[in-house]
């Protein structure tokens, strides 16, 4: 181990040297390659731009839609707030429940179990959780000058001029896990969503984030045939949020004040479009095209959603060769309700075999999805544990394999074939583009270099490299569960494949202005732009949105075939009002944004057809003449019909859309993203 | 004008604070070289006054009296430069006769594990250039040649090969500016960017065992 550090310590001065030489190679400018690959559409490139944590009305509740004769389904439309965020007269629509205690984990509370919280505070109100209480030279939000100094020198992704300003601003002055007293009547407020806008809270400011795990997420959607209607015929009641952030972890022998109050009720927050909140996911909506009946494809949180992303399935434990094998028992989920508890998870851990009944809350679920009024099945394989929750790659950032995953807690190499696989057969460039990816493949080779990586998990291997090696700390910024790819044997256990494939923010930035994009291109920023509530902020998602668009727009002739979807992760636990139609043990979860950007998608539509993240790989499998990628993943499913009378319901569910719908391809506009 | 005051007073206190921190081995020549490793591109190396000055592609490194810094004008911030390349270990002022006890407290510095350690430090030839095996606590051994009259090493070679070596020596005075951190810029813990990430969906913290 002491010898493997002085080889680090040599890597690292050689590494540094070879960076030197590299800078000085003149920039290669080559063809746009991708304008020779026949498509069946006049689209030659995507980019999927995903941020984190943000819901449909959370973000867009109050918007009205501006395209000729488009309506949109919202907390406004709904009448459930009032355009100025107030409560609007169907507020009631909204209300939020408490639960009295159950023998088992549930996911549609009985209805005699249940009382609505009061309208006087009585519902858990909104606290600060971890969100920044002040301004710090070593994180978000960084003292005024700080930002604008650096990107006098060197602008780059995390500090240019999109960022400067608003990477200073938005620390909450509060303390940490206390109520945020920034929102307008935050203790007082009644049982429904409430507006983060006031005096002293906008969209720039940080705010508490909230627990947003798979079995969490299924029970706050209250998901029961019992309360199936006509407009909602799979009977999700979406009224537990802040019942089950309040109680997941709650031990009742001790008291709130004591264990603190989790995330509360930050869940009912949201933000007023119309009143210049997100004003530039506003202004692009109203340029070009939303959906709203886009869903996060799995229950819960960033890593599943983002492997659903890229593979249409879910990821599972096994022995690093494709064969499902048992995780160890740390990993294995029991949400059933701790002893004496209201709804305490006994082991709120990661990974179910959800072929088996008789596992801790599979049969809840299982049994809502056989109930429903269609071909639902929940696709869970036998013998496979499945990956519910946020869980690393098994291969670190520069393709190191973990060798003992169970004790390092790192997913098992994965064999799950993902949309990259099905592009590299056809010979179609692809590549992911991850904020921090760069300084996280160095950090990766100093905590191989170490030994570290031999025995601890990638996060905190990485994290003990960037303590030693603060050059590349930003390293730790780079999310390894938001990239499918790496957790992919074909991906990342190959070398080539990696550096074909795998690249920084700023490597996104430069193809676009060398026309060399590839084809079929992710986008991620690092922790510090990604959005997430407490980490992020929304604004700082939209300055990298605008910071790619800044960059298609200075290439006209990429931009003409180009469309930029953007949308998010997962809603980070946010309440919101749509429908939601499950369709395997998995999800759909509640709505998320989706916006996209081209010259065959503007006028302000909204699309109603029923979509998830799997679209997005439908829209590059019909686009690039791709088959589905297995016969299991979810881009089998055929496109919906939508009812006349209730447009967000397909006739022949489960069924999700491949966002065809939301192009027009025989009349190209050219309008600028922004400007 | 200003910015021009406010570098010297910055890069002052810097040069100042360091000061306290050393056991001084003698003085050593004010010079300026290339680093190269192997058959790599050169990289800069300047020497004054006990403090050196390492170019990187995004910075430059300071040491001085077992101090080390990385500087990042671009991004007008610094941090320890801890571990982030071996060069601020080796490559600084030594006692040709005894320079074990500089390396050493450079490597502890540099948060080195083990490397407070028993050294194995033995001298193989004497001139023209000083050479020793230096084997530091659970690591391979090397061979380092200490130019006497620079009192500084000029070449490390390693155990499997790999050889550094200072090319190119050019004496002459070097510019204090090229020793000081310019005003304004901040220092960046990378704790406490740790913790701020641990607030978000990119860190997974693993389950308890």
């Amino acid at each position: 181990m002491r010898k493997k550090l002085g080889l680090s310590a040599v890597a690292c001065a050689v590494s540094l040297i070879a960076a030197t030489a590299g800078m000085a190679k003149d920039e290669v400018k080559d063809p746009d390659a991708a304008d020779a690959i026949k498509t069946e559409s006049p689209i030659k490139h995507v980019i999927i731009l995903i941020g984190e944590n943000r819901g449909t009305d959370h973000t867009f509740g109050v918007y009205r839609a501006k395209g000729r004769h488009q309506t949109i389904s919202n907390l406004l439309s709904k009448g459930i707030v009032n355009a100025d965020g107030t409560p609007g007269p169907n507020f009631k629509l909204a209300q939020q429940f408490a639960v009295k205690p159950q023998p088992l984990y549930y996911i549609g509370a009985p209805r005699n179990a249940k009382t609505a919280y009061g309208d006087r505070g009585q519902m858990p109100q909104p606290n600060t959780n971890g969100a920044p209480s002040a301004q710090s030279v070593s994180g978000a939000p960084f003292p005024p000058g700080f930002p604008e100094a650096a990107n006098q020198v060197d602008p780059s992704p995390d500090f240019g001029p999109n960022t400067n300003t608003i990477l200073t601003t938005g620390a909450t002055n509060l303390p940490a896990k206390a109520l945020d007293t920034r929102v307008p009547d935050a203790g007082m407020l009644p049982n429904g969503p409430f507006v983060l806008q006031g005096l002293n809270i906008s969209d720039d400011d940080y705010t508490g984030d909230m627990t947003h795990r798979f079995y969490q997420a299924w029970q706050q959607s209250d998901c029961s045939m019992a309360n199936a209607t006509k407009a909602n015929p799979t009977g999700c009641l979406n009224d537990l949020f802040p019942f089950v952030m309040a109680t997941f972890a709650l031990n009742d022998s001790v008291t709130p004040a004591v264990q603190g109050n989790f995330s509360q009720g930050n869940e009912m927050g949201f933000y007023d479009a119309e009143q210049e909140q997100a004003s530039t996911l506003k202004t692009l909506a109203d340029r070009f095209a939303l959906s709203d009946n886009f869903h996060q494809s799995f229950q819960g949180g960033t890593g599943a959603n983002h492997f659903m992303l890229g593979t249409g399935d879910a990821g599972f434990w096994s022995d690093g060769k494709g064969n499902p094998v048992t995780p160890p028992a740390n990993q294995i989920a029991n949400p059933n309700p701790a002893k004496g508890s209201t709804n305490k998870y006994t082991a709120d851990n990661n990974f179910s075999n959800c072929s088996d009944f008789s596992q801790p809350g599979v049969a809840a679920i299982v049994g809502y999805i056989e109930s429903l009024p269609y071909r639902a099945e929940p696709n869970c394989a036998e013998r496979h544990y499945y990956m519910l929750d946020n869980t690393n790659p098994g291969f670190f950032p520069n393709g190191f394999q973990a060798p003992n995953p169970a004790t390092q807690s790192m997913l098992p190499a994965s064999s799950v074939r993902t949309i990259g696989d099905a592009l590299n057969d056809k010979k179609i460039s692809w590549a992911y583009f991850g904020g921090g990816y760069n300084d996280a493949v160095a950090l990766s080779d100093e905590a191989v270099a170490a030994g570290t990586a031999m025995t601890q998990n990638s996060s905190t291997a990485m994290g003990a490299a960037a303590l030693a090696d603060p050059s590349h700390e930003l390293g730790v910024a780079y999310c390894q569960i938001c990239n499918p790819f790496q957790y992919a044997s074909s991906i990342m256990g190959d070398s080539a494949q990696r550096k074909a494939h795998m690249k920084d923010t700023v490597d996104l930035l430069a193809d676009i202005k060398s026309n060399t994009l590839p084809a079929v291109s992710f986008g991620k920023p690092d922790g510090l732009l990604d959005g997430h509530p407490q980490s992020s902020k929304i604004d700082l998602f939209e300055a990298y949105v605008q910071q790619v668009l800044d960059a298609l727009e200075a290439n006209p002739k990429l931009k003409a075939e180009t469309a930029v979807f953007v949308t998010w992760d997962e809603a980070g636990g946010y309440w919101d009002s749509g429908f939601i139609q499950p369709i395997d043990f998995f999800g759909d979860g509640p709505r998320i944004p989706l916006l996209v950007l081209s010259a065959y998608t503007t006028g302000g539509k909204v699309s109603h057809d029923y979509a998830d993240h799997v679209s997005i790989l439908k829209f590059i499998e019909r686009n690039w003449k791709l088959r589905p990628l297995t016969d299991r993943s979810r881009d089998n499913l055929p496109n919906p019909r939508m009812r006349d009378d209730q447009p967000y319901v397909p006739k022949n569910m489960p069924a999700l859309s491949d966002l065809w719908d939301m192009f027009d391809f025989d009349h190209a506009v050219k309008q600028p993203y922004l400007e | 004008m200003q910015q021009g005051r406010r570098l010297a007073g910055v890069g002052a206190l810097w040069l100042g604070a360091v000061g306290c921190l050393m056991a001084r081995p003698g003085v050593a020549a004010e010079f300026s070289a290339d680093i190269v490793v192997d058959h790599s591109a050169p990289t800069a190396l300047h020497v004054a006054d006990q403090a050196v000055r390492i170019d990187a592609p995004t910075g430059y490194f300071l040491t001085k009296g077992g101090v080390a810094l990385f500087v990042r004008p671009g991004k007008q911030m610094f941090t320890d430069a801890r571990q982030s390349t071996s060069l601020t270990q080796w490559f600084i002022p030594v006692d040709p006769d005894s320079p074990c006890a500089q390396w050493r407290a450079a490597a502890m510095n540099a948060g080195v594990a083990g490397s407070d350690g028993e050294w194995l430090c033995e001298k193989i030839e004497s001139a023209p250039r000083s050479r020793w095996r230096v084997t530091p606590p659970g690591q391979s051994s090397r061979e380092c040649w200490i130019d006497p009259s620079l009192r500084f090493p000029v070449r490390i070679q390693m155990s499997d090969g790999t050889s550094l070596s200072l090319e190119n020596i050019r004496p002459g005075a070097q510019s204090p500016e090229l020793f000081t951190i310019p005003a304004g810029f901040h220092k960046l813990d990378p704790q406490s960017l740790i913790e701020h990430i641990k607030r978000s969906d990119v860190w997974v913290e693993p389950p308890p065992q």
